[in-house]
């Protein structure tokens, strides 16, 4: 039984379009890069120099190198944000003039901003806590301690963009918080009480997620496998990934560039175990989505997978997507074997990701691909992307908790 | 509109009356802002620094009683004293199994969950189902588990000798997720978080949980730990604080349910949830404006005039942000509100749980004051990050006598 609203349906609304990307991610810093790479299946994977790490037998991970905040950010100092609200202001600054949009333009226009994170500004944790076993408590950085509070993720890009009649908030639902981010805008926007929405996730590596993967025997080696048979886990990662949206009226009205319509999300929750996904309602949840999108799962042209590369999650994934597309289910890849898991990102990403397949005409690959499970047993475009016509695609977001986020996309062309 | 209470199930004796069933879909394209389905509060919880109880809540408020003193045992803390929930031990409060790696912070927010979710006799209250969707505000939900869990990584013989079963505590939508898994709560699950108006923003969320169609009922509030890491941030980002100051914590929480649904149980309204509107300032010079532009919306989304405000408490944060709020608050409503108090007063500085407790404490006062019936409440929220919020009820009293 979904929400007893739910069973009446979704009351119509306006359609809600994705009319501005910005990506910071381990394999490109801008939404070009960002495609280029996911065209081109690239690994993000490399030794980490975001914290020391001795003790460790293997220290790879997906990290966002070459990022430039002062390139992006107009009217904030970079030095006063901790490296997550980096990630956020400067994703949806790109997305922010990729719409082609202004805070006087839009000037009278209530906004919603809505980013998501797994864990807020915890690399500023690493620092703090250095300072606290080396120096004591007392000696913690004051101008640091002032900003580790997760709303800042969200208020900061308010503060980038010169906006005020907005409704910032952060959504740290973990690892679906990205497509919770991007949901919350489109129920927003659809029902008419925002205007417009940025809405996405970001997240920074940090030594206690690190840690913890590594201790969970979690996290691979050197790279990460979605679906193979040897794949040995995730690799952590970090970056950022903020989508404008808008309803399409207004969008058409203004002349902006459509790359896409949302059709509609799921959500829900396990409530069953802390870590391991429960594939009944992750199952569940995609009936959600679907029906909320009206899109039937022959329509679904491919999946863009949680697939952590976790024994737990991808086969736990791959048995919901039979549960709900039967013995034939469309391609199902996992950007994290080229990302890694970004976490509070990952959502958001992954839509980037799903917006760029649709506009460049192409499915992304899943990397790293050997043999695939016969666990998992899906077509999981090994290796090199493939040219193809997608129309609809379904983003999985699972998160810790079971909190689960499912989000379908559509190509703007349809005629619905 | 006043005085037409809305019931929360339907009059048992006339069940099949015709009524507004705003939970309807209509066609709304191009639905204005205030549309659709009105939201009322049927119930609430407070495990506070008054006590565990949500009753204790209610006679703290009434009596204006401080809370415990801070139990020194837990460490050096660099302030003087804090309120804590008294006697408040996750193994006590919640039993031994489940809880042996669980944070202070989630067993508040379990704690509180469980109060709203049972009726006198301990039974699941009537209409919350499985389904219920429980959405929760916090700040970086337990700065203490995420400082231990990191310290790990710099002093143990490894850098990964860390405790796997506190990592789920350092994940920030711990709480929210272990209360479902507690009361296995399957409907959307939500964390959210915006300072002092996180209590405000969860209830913008859950709202639109409900006029998406995505959740019928709601459980709903803010929660906050006193812990000595807590206590250290503050203490070193705020350092201009007046000692009067007092870290305080609890979790407060609302059953928020759709007017009119068809529940098939005779929970009547407490009030309804009129408006809610939200806005960003980047100086302190911006708090006035933009709280003064909420207002503005709240109360025309509303139909409403300040001059039927029986009560506002505002986030009330001891630092600048929280005395401009104050200032704005006087400079647009004037001195005329009979009920004016600041959260922070009433049950110290809970943090992201400020607009939660604000909330409940406004529920629990009007519940003793029949002239509050059918006045409006506004609640507002000033954090230092910048965030903005107000929300504005309609108090339905005579139905609202306290929790037990």
């Amino acid at each position: 039984m979904p929400g007893a609203g739910a069973e009446e349906g979704r009351p119509a609304g306006r359609r809600v379009v994705i009319t501005g990307l910005g990506a910071i991610s381990p394999i490109g810093v801008g939404t070009e890069a960002f495609m280029a790479g996911l065209r081109a299946g690239r690994s993000g994977a490399k030794p980490v120099s975001a914290f020391g790490t001795d003790g460790y037998e293997h220290v790879v991970a997906c990290e966002v190198v070459n990022f430039d905040p002062a390139r992006w950010l107009v009217n904030l100092d970079p030095a006063e944000l901790g490296r997550a609200s980096q990630f956020s202001a400067a994703a949806a600054r790109m997305a922010f003039d990729d719409a082609g949009l202004t805070a006087a333009g839009l000037r009278g226009r209530h906004g919603l901003i809505a980013i998501g994170t797994t864990y807020g500004e915890s690399r500023d944790f690493d620092h703090l806590v250095e300072q606290e076993v080396t120096q004591g408590p007392h000696r913690m950085d004051p101008a640091i301690t002032r900003r580790v509070n997760a709303s800042r993720l969200s208020v900061t890009i308010a503060h980038e963009l010169g906006l005020t009649d907005v409704e910032a908030v952060t959504i740290p639902t973990a690892c679906a918080a990205g497509n919770y981010a991007i949901g919350y805008g489109f129920d927003a926007i659809r029902s008419g009480e925002a205007d417009f929405a940025l809405g996405g996730g970001a997240d920074a590596l940090c030594r206690m997620s690190f840690a913890a993967f590594y201790r969970l025997g979690a996290m691979a080696p050197e790279r990460c496998q979605p679906f193979d048979k040897d794949r040995r886990g995730t690799l952590t990662g970090e970056g950022a990934g903020v989508l404008v949206l808008e309803d399409s009226e207004s969008a058409r009205a203004r002349g902006a560039r459509v790359y896409a319509e949302v059709l509609g999300y799921g959500l829900n929750c396990d409530a069953d175990h802390p870590v391991a996904p429960n594939p009944n309602s992750v199952a569940r949840c995609m009936e959600l989505a679907l029906r909320d999108a009206k899109i039937k799962p022959d329509e679904v042209d491919f999946i863009s997978a949680h697939g952590t590369a976790t024994k737990a999650n991808d086969v736990a994934e791959a048995s919901a997507i039979r549960q709900v597309f039967g013995d034939a289910p469309p391609r199902t890849v996992s950007m994290k074997s080229m990302l890694g898991h970004t976490f509070g990102a990952a959502g958001a990403l992954g839509a980037i990701g799903c917006v760029l397949a649709m506009t460049g005409g192409f499915i992304p690959p899943t990397i790293n691909h050997v043999e695939t499970d016969p666990e998992c047993d899906l077509d999981c475009v090994p290796n090199e992307a493939i040219e193809a016509d997608v129309r609809v695609v379904q983003n999985n977001a699972l998160a810790f908790g079971g909190n689960n986020a499912i989000l379908i996309l559509g190509h703007p062309g349809e005629q619905r | 509109m006043i005085g037409a209470s809305p019931v929360v199930g339907p009059p048992r004796e006339d069940a099949a009356a015709p009524r507004e069933d705003a939970a309807a879909p209509r066609d709304s394209a191009a639905a204005p802002r205030d549309s659709a389905v009105r939201t009322v509060i049927s119930a609430w919880s407070a495990v506070s620094p008054f006590g565990l109880q949500s009753a204790d809540f209610a006679t703290g408020l009434r009596e204006r009683r401080g809370g415990a003193a801070l139990n020194r045992d837990r460490g050096p803390a660099p302030v003087e004293a804090a309120w804590l929930v008294p006697g408040f031990d996750a193994r006590e409060v919640l039993g031994r199994k489940g809880t042996r790696s669980m944070d202070r912070v989630t067993a508040l927010a379990v704690a509180a969950t469980e109060q709203l979710l049972r009726g006198p006799g301990g039974e699941r209250i009537d209409g919350v189902g499985n389904d219920t969707a429980l959405v929760l505000g916090t700040n970086i939900s337990s700065a203490q588990s995420i400082m231990d869990f990191t310290r790990d990584t710099f002093v143990q013989d490894k850098p990964y000798f860390v405790d796997p079963a506190r990592f789920p505590n350092v994940v920030l939508n711990c709480a929210a997720a272990r209360c479902a898994i507690w009361h296995r709560l399957q409907g959307p699950n939500a964390t959210i978080s915006g300072g002092r108006a996180s209590g405000l923003l969860a209830l913008s969320y859950a709202r639109r949980l409900q006029r998406s169609g995505r959740a019928g009922p709601v459980l709903c509030g803010a929660a906050e730990e006193f812990s000595v890491a807590r206590a250290w941030l503050q203490t070193l980002s705020e350092p201009d604080l007046p000692t009067s100051a007092i870290l305080s914590e609890g979790c407060a929480m609302v059953l928020l349910e759709p007017a009119g649904r068809p529940a098939g149980h005779l929970r009547t309204a407490l009030a309804e949830l009129l408006a809610l509107e939200f806005g960003v300032y980047r100086a302190l010079t911006g708090v006035q404006p933009a709280l003064a532009d909420c207002l503005d919306r709240a109360f025309a989304a509303a139909h409403e005039s300040p001059a039927r405000l029986w009560a506002v408490i505002s986030s009330g944060g001891p630092n600048l942000p929280g005395v401009a709020e104050d200032a704005a608050l006087t400079e647009i409503l004037g001195d005329r509100v009979p009920v004016r108090h600041r959260a922070t007063d009433l049950v110290g500085d809970v943090g992201a749980a400020s607009a939660s407790f604000g909330l409940t404490a406004v529920l629990a006062l009007a519940a003793q004051e029949p002239a509050a019936h059918g006045r409006t409440a506004l609640l507002t929220a000033v954090d230092r990050d910048g965030v903005v919020g107000c929300g504005l009820l309609r108090l339905i009293c005579g139905a609202g006598e306290q929790p037990s």
